[in-house]
């Protein structure tokens, strides 16, 4: 038994020693001459390190707030276009920082639909902040509250248990460690959060991160940066053990017959359901709108501008590496995943591509491989890297469910490991694998962080060239970098469709 | 049998030697060019073009300075007046000349052979200012009053080098103590501060839904509106205030990197930017004017102004004072602006 996830712990381990570890320690090192913590005691940088904090634990609880009731109406009721709606849910995702950030502008901002300009407030950075997360947290709710087993719903209920008692004593205690893993995303995404919510809020709400960019970027204070990445790094570090901790001690093999959903029925329920919707529409949904109806405006040559081979070529790679990172990613997220079962650190380390600073990590990277800097390789292992640790995460939460049986009784009449993994362990969890795959397939396509490294003007995916155009002036630039939002949308929905089409077997799983 | 592998032998080398020859260049990521030239080049030089971009490019210096050992390019394109005395003090470049064409008189960079210059000023938002039948500011000092409240838009200069411009044309015609005087008088009276040049025109400026009708950006964007507009006007809907103080110089170049391969063909490539070719096709592209002497203006670079004063910190000072400058004005514009 051990050696089975011995063996898989390798390859995560070696990829992420070769493509965290090594890069970081080299940058490191590099700097580590000018070492001084006189740096902190500057109350600028205090500053700047409680906010990133407070604002993360702050989003943290805003999204748990909101979210849980959401997930709770969508495990619950079943309604048309439920599956579409969940898959739409990661599209924001997808969207570069500037494109959400001019959605969210069209109905908030100074001539934004809503009437009231919100522009450079504290409610627009933590709608910013909801936009990007929510989905994060609904999801999982909605994964966790599917587990629940239906027999002990029914039992509660039949014993007379009001609603709310039923939520605290048979739901929540399952769904705890899928809000527990969506939480620690949320708070590292926003703890080194770089983009909308700064743009929406204004640059005094910026996080540490920014402080580690400028000082690595235009500075070449690798000392004061380092300083900086190592606290940081602590800081994500606590809170993914705190999790893997928490999710170790709360995981519970569940029994496999979940609980059914059902109509909404009767006014209540259907008020619920409405609202929920409409929540979940306003967060996260209605920027996405706007960049729509704003794109449709668009010029019959702009139109016609998509037909060009630069667009061609962009949509080419960006299907060609989000790809090859989705392979890399399933195959390291498999390993990672099963052998993290055991081992609280590795279960920790799932988290670990968001616990270190991107740019430090580019950097690193240029400085340990310089041969390979501008390498296809090396520019796939970064979108692997970024979107692998969904993957695992989605194997680690299924694997805690599994029914320790089954694949026992495949060992008893004489399956190997491998082949009791493969036909027993695996077809259970290929649900949650394929969500985890589409979450991964969001963040390769929405290429969080990969602007940091070197590129080359033939590898320009759909967002690269949205930003090209939004670098310069131009109403058909403008026009364009909408359009072209827009397409990149419709392939990433298409993605998450074929990547989550439900199995005949699984049809009740989403 | 033996000569025929001898044969073999020699066109393997030769294959290897034809797939050996590649340039590796450098840019930051507004390089672009047009595709036939590039081709063109190849060609007449029998060297592959191998095209990398290292961010904007103070990032891109910085990303060259730490793999000087290890060389990750031949030659270095977008390295600017800002950025060139701290290239040449970290010792990445090596000496460079072009005999091609005589450069302008504004577009000289000691250290690297100019390619190209512009501007970094500020617009407005011409339909703005006409509803609000408000005059337009005729000093910098003006936009501390309370009669341009909230107009302004500018970059951060930790993470834009628009923005970075912007600062050092203020502190040389201030002063260092003046200009963050004036700064903080802007703050005060509302004063915007978004990550990049994209942010601040595409988010913040009125012209594209945002409530700033003056942004920091280049004195040829009103020309790039015109080019870029949908149905052919004739008139940009932007145009250039140009304020003393506010007025930046900026000027591009191209230098072989110490340690790199190539160097003949590296040598081309220099010349190669300074063809006519490069500098009539680079305008429309990156718009920038060709720093060639006597190329041929676009026509629609007539919607822009070359501004007739601009105001520079000397390249030693920008070398040695940019990053406390920045820092200095993070501290007092960005935190205290709650």
């Amino acid at each position: 038994m051990n050696r089975s996830l011995t063996l898989p712990a390798l390859l995560p381990l070696a990829f992420l020693l070769l493509m965290v570890a090594a890069p970081l320690a080299r940058l490191l090192q590099e700097g580590h001459a000018g070492f001084s913590l006189a740096l902190l005691q500057d109350s600028y940088i205090q500053w700047r390190l409680a906010w990133s904090v407070g604002q993360a634990l702050a989003t943290c609880a805003l999204a748990l707030l909101i979210g849980l009731p959401l997930a709770w109406v969508l495990a619950r009721f079943d309604f048309a276009g439920r599956r579409l709606l969940l898959r739409m849910l990661m599209l924001p995702f997808v969207m570069p920082t500037l494109v959400a950030g001019m959605g969210v502008l069209a109905l908030f901002g100074p001539h934004g639909v809503a009437g009231v300009n919100l522009q450079d407030t504290p409610w627009l950075l933590l709608y910013g902040n909801l936009f990007y997360n929510l989905p994060l947290l609904v999801r999982a709710g909605v994964d966790g509250l599917e587990q629940v087993p239906a027999s002990r719903l029914a039992v509660a209920r039949t014993l007379g248990a009001p609603p709310w008692r039923t939520f605290w004593r048979v739901e929540w205690p399952v769904v705890r460690p899928w809000l527990a893993s969506a939480l620690c995303l949320i708070f590292l995404y926003c703890f080194a959060g770089f983009g909308l919510a700064l743009l929406l809020g204004g640059q005094r709400y910026a996080t540490v991160e920014v402080e580690i960019y400028t000082l690595v970027a235009y500075e070449l204070n690798l000392a004061d940066a380092g300083v900086l990445a190592l606290l940081a790094l602590g800081v994500g570090a606590a809170v993914a053990l705190a999790y893997a901790a928490l999710e170790r001690g709360l995981a519970r093999p569940q029994r496999l017959a979940p609980t059914l959903r059902t109509p909404a029925q009767g006014w209540p329920q259907r008020l619920l359901l409405a609202s929920a919707l409409t929540v979940l529409a306003l967060c996260c949904l209605l920027p996405l709108l706007a960049i729509v109806w704003r794109a449709l405006q668009a010029d019959a040559t702009v139109w016609a501008m998509l037909a060009e081979p630069e667009v061609l070529a962009a949509l080419g790679n960006t299907l060609r590496f989000s790809g090859a990172a989705l392979g890399l990613s399933l195959l390291l997220g498999l390993c990672h995943g099963w052998a993290a079962q055991r081992w609280l650190a590795l279960r920790a380390l799932v988290f670990l591509p968001f616990m270190v600073s991107p740019v430090c990590l580019a950097f690193g990277l240029l400085l340990l491989y310089p041969q390979y800097s501008a390498s296809v390789g090396l520019l796939i292992a970064a979108y692997a890297l970024l979107a692998y640790p969904f993957v695992a995460k989605g194997v680690l939460s299924a694997a805690a469910a599994l029914p320790p049986q089954l694949p026992q009784a495949a060992r008893t009449l004489g399956a190997t490991p491998w082949r009791s993994f493969c036909r027993v362990s695996l077809p259970l969890m290929r649900p949650a694998l394929r969500r985890g795959l589409a979450f991964a397939a969001a963040t390769a396509v929405g290429e969080f962080a990969v602007s940091l490294f070197l590129s080359r003007p033939e590898w320009a995916t759909l967002t690269t060239l949205i930003y090209q155009h939004l670098g310069r002036p131009g109403a058909a630039n403008l026009q364009l970098a909408l359009l072209l939002s827009c397409l990149l949308m419709l392939f990433a929905l298409l993605a998450f469709v074929v990547i989550e089409w439900p199995e005949k077997n699984h049809a009740r799983a989403d | 049998m033996l000569k025929k592998s001898v044969l073999l032998l020699a066109l393997a080398g030769l294959s290897l030697s034809a797939l050996a020859a590649e340039l590796r260049v450098m840019t930051h990521s507004s390089f672009s060019l047009p595709k036939d030239r590039i081709a063109e080049f190849e060609k007449q030089n029998g060297v592959k073009l191998s095209i990398v971009k290292g961010g904007d490019a103070g990032e891109m210096l910085n990303k060259l300075i730490l793999t000087r050992a290890n060389p990750i390019a031949d030659v270095v394109y977008g390295i600017d007046n800002t950025l060139i005395a701290k290239a040449s003090a970290a010792g990445i470049l090596a000496p460079t000349s072009s005999k091609l064409g005589r450069t302008e008189k504004d577009a000289q960079l000691p250290g690297a052979v100019a390619v190209d210059y512009g501007y970094v000023t500020l617009n407005y938002d011409k339909t703005w200012f006409a509803k609000a039948e408000l005059p337009l500011p005729a000093t910098l000092d003006d936009l501390a009053k309370p009669a341009y409240k909230d107009l302004l838009v500018v970059q951060n200069p930790a993470t834009s080098s628009t923005g970075l411009a912007f600062l050092l044309a203020t502190i040389a015609d201030r002063g260092e103590d003046g200009a963050f005087k004036w700064w903080e008088k802007v703050r005060d009276n509302g004063l915007k501060v978004s990550k990049g040049w994209s942010e601040a025109y595409y988010t913040d400026f009125s012209r594209n839904g945002g409530s700033r009708p003056i942004v920091v950006s280049y004195a040829t964007s009103p020309a790039a509106e015109v080019f870029y507009s949908k149905e052919k006007i004739s008139e940009s809907p932007t145009a250039n205030l140009l304020l003393k103080g506010g007025v930046f110089l900026q000027v591009e170049g191209v230098a072989l990197l110490t340690g790199g391969k190539e160097p003949q063909a590296a040598q081309a490539f220099v010349d190669f930017l300074r063809s006519e070719g490069v500098q009539t096709g680079l305008q429309t592209k990156m718009w920038m004017y060709p720093a060639v002497a006597g190329t041929a203006i676009d026509p629609v670079f007539a919607h822009a102004q070359k501004p007739a004063k601009f105001s520079n910190p000397s390249l030693a000072a920008m070398n040695s004072k940019t990053a406390a400058w920045v820092s200095r004005w993070n501290r007092l514009v960005v935190k205290q602006a709650n």
